[in-house]
């Protein structure tokens, strides 16, 4: 009996164990950022912070506002590329799920193969194709380069969710007075909002998250997002580790507080973008 | 729904419409596709067989057929790129997947917090790869690095290292920061796996006294092999394209001995700026990927028929 008691607490003990020594990068990424410059170079090195200080997050986003900017740049990024991700996703995704079209198995194989494609092959082509066309330090150009990659994500995830409504839907909706427009937006597009959601959050991180489109695409600081900012700071001031920390924990920011509000349609997006159905 | 309906006194047409109609759902992804992904992969193509670099790059160019292939099969860095890609992915999925596995395992079973903890970890996966990347930067420093520190505790090692800036090491670091993000991918999708087996084999096999491991082997194993043969493939393919990681972490170096084949097509495109063989050099890795894509394809197309 005392034995069946234990183990679960035993296993808990375990559990948590592996994941506090998996997730050692981000405590130490936040112990160094709020360690003074002093402590930072300290042999053998403070594993709990006696002594904390803010002074890298002040000199980095209070006093310095290129940072503010890069952050500002990053947000219209991240949220372009989740509107225009839905925008084109959506309707293609019902599309694919609830009309007869002839030709649908070869554009979700085309799909799938555009996801595998290495950003490298692609911001090439688009570096000389934007330069013709004025999108070099543009957020439009990274805009539509981030949703290369995010387009095939959100219509393979969306098409499942709108293959789970029940058949005559719209149907019903025509009868009572929709046309094929109106019942696929009031109707239809209400009860695929766990998907929509998925979808959203995972746009919002690859755009947040994307770096070599700003690498390539982007020369002028008035356009770079907080990606860029980080790598660039990585160069210049290489050996200020607290204030480099300070602005990696502040880019890891919005990505933590949607783990923390919207983990449940992360962990269904990670399953439903690897498999198929 | 005020809407007039034009088309509804002629049925006929209206089918008719209504079929060209159902397209026009796909019709602004197709576009966006075709302006933004298939022309760029055809122009790459173009670009391949010229002799673009900073030069030219406005004026005119020249169809030169293979010889941007042959410059750059001719080139020893290629074949240290191959090699140095080879070894990151292969180590890469190794690890990923079998920590990941024993991971999934481990919090396949009930215990008080066992889904709080496993979407924990989630948090490693979901952080931007440049934050990863100075964040172990930072770690494995060689001057004030806690890798070293904790490795030097444990008598791994006598003194500090420099493992970026060591040519014997560089590669294997960035390929330790890369398991790290990976395992929790690993993870959620076999987890998801182990979830939908079905509970009373282990029931049935536990009252013929089947051990631990004679279950894992005889119908976790079997039962997970579409799981795992998906997620392999996915794996080799996201990670033989990885460039930020590396990139960032040792941008290739010291000479080269961390250089993959897209910090190389980069390099050649981005900075030396021959354009035309930069190209060559994505195209190649493309051929490489549609290679194991297709095989990917075979075998989710395998599984399925079963």
């Amino acid at each position: 009996m005392a034995q069946a008691r234990w183990k679960p607490i035993g296993m808990s003990v375990i559990g948590l164990v592996i994941t506090l020594v998996f997730l050692f990068p981000v405590y130490w990424m936040v112990k160094t950022s709020i360690t003074p410059i002093t402590d930072v170079f300290q042999t053998p090195p403070k594993f709990i912070p006696t002594e904390i200080s803010w002074q890298a997050y002040v000199d980095n986003f209070v006093r310095d506002a290129q940072m503010l900017r890069y952050i500002g740049n990053s947000f219209i990024v991240a949220f372009g590329t989740l509107l225009l991700s839905l925008l084109l996703a959506v309707p293609a995704a019902y599309g694919l799920a609830r009309l007869d079209l002839k030709g649908k198995a070869v554009f979700m194989i085309f799909l799938l193969a555009v996801q595998m494609l290495p950003g490298i092959t692609m911001a090439m082509p688009l570096y000389i194709m934007f330069s013709k066309l004025g999108l070099i330090n543009d957020f439009l150009g990274l805009i539509l380069a981030d949703v290369i990659h995010s387009l095939p994500f959100a219509i393979l995830v969306l098409r499942p969710s709108f293959l789970a409504l029940p058949k005559g839907l719209e149907e019903a909706a025509m009868i009572d007075g929709c046309n094929k427009f109106t019942a696929f937006v009031k109707v239809v597009l209400p009860l695929v909002k766990p998907g929509m959601m998925t979808v959203s959050v995972f746009c919002f991180l690859f755009g947040w998250g994307d770096f070599i489109f700003a690498l390539t695409l982007t020369s002028e600081d008035a356009v770079r997002p907080l990606t860029l900012g980080l790598y660039r700071f990585i160069g210049q001031y290489g050996t200020e580790w607290n204030n480099l920390m300070a602005v990696a924990t502040i880019a890891a920011m919005p990505i933590i507080l949607i783990f923390i509000t919207l983990q449940r349609y992360v962990v269904g997006g990670i399953v439903a973008g690897s498999m198929k159905e | 729904m005020s809407q007039p309906r034009t088309l509804a006194g002629k049925p006929g047409l209206s089918r008719r419409f209504g079929r060209w109609n159902g397209y026009l759902f796909l019709l602004p992804a197709l576009l966006f596709l075709a302006i933004f992904v298939l022309f760029p992969i055809l122009y790459n193509v173009v670009l391949s067989l010229q002799d673009v670099d900073v030069y030219n790059l406005n004026g005119e160019h020249h169809f030169i057929g293979f010889d941007n292939y042959e410059k750059v099969f001719k080139s020893s860095v290629f074949y240290t790129a191959f090699r140095n890609s080879a070894v990151f992915t292969v180590l890469s999925i190794v690890f990923q997947f079998a920590i990941g596995f024993a991971l999934a395992l481990y919090f396949n079973q009930k215990f008080p917090g066992y889904s709080t903890m496993r979407s924990l970890m989630l948090l490693a996966w979901m952080l931007p790869v440049v934050i990863i990347a100075s964040v172990f930067q930072w770690m494995m420093n060689g001057d004030y690095g806690v890798l070293n520190f904790l490795l030097q505790s444990l008598g791994i090692i006598d003194e500090p290292r420099s493992w970026l800036s060591d040519s014997r090491t560089s590669l294997l670091s960035t390929v330790v920061a890369n398991i790290w993000t990976g395992i929790p991918f690993n993870m959620i999708i076999l987890l998801s796996g182990l979830q939908a087996l079905p509970e009373h084999l282990y029931e049935a096999a536990r009252l013929d006294g089947a051990s631990r491991f004679a279950q894992f082997r005889l119908i976790t194993v079997p039962l997970m092999k579409p799981t795992i043969l998906i997620l392999l493939m996915l794996g080799i393919i996201y990670t033989f394209k990885v460039f930020d990681m590396v990139y960032i972490m040792t941008a290739g170096g010291p000479v080269n001995s961390s250089t993959v084949l897209p910090i190389y097509s980069y390099e050649l495109s981005f900075t030396k700026l021959e354009f035309s063989q930069g190209a060559a050099v994505s195209m190649i890795m493309f051929i490489i990927l549609v290679f194991i894509a297709i095989a990917y394809l075979r075998v989710m197309n395998k599984e399925e028929v079963q």
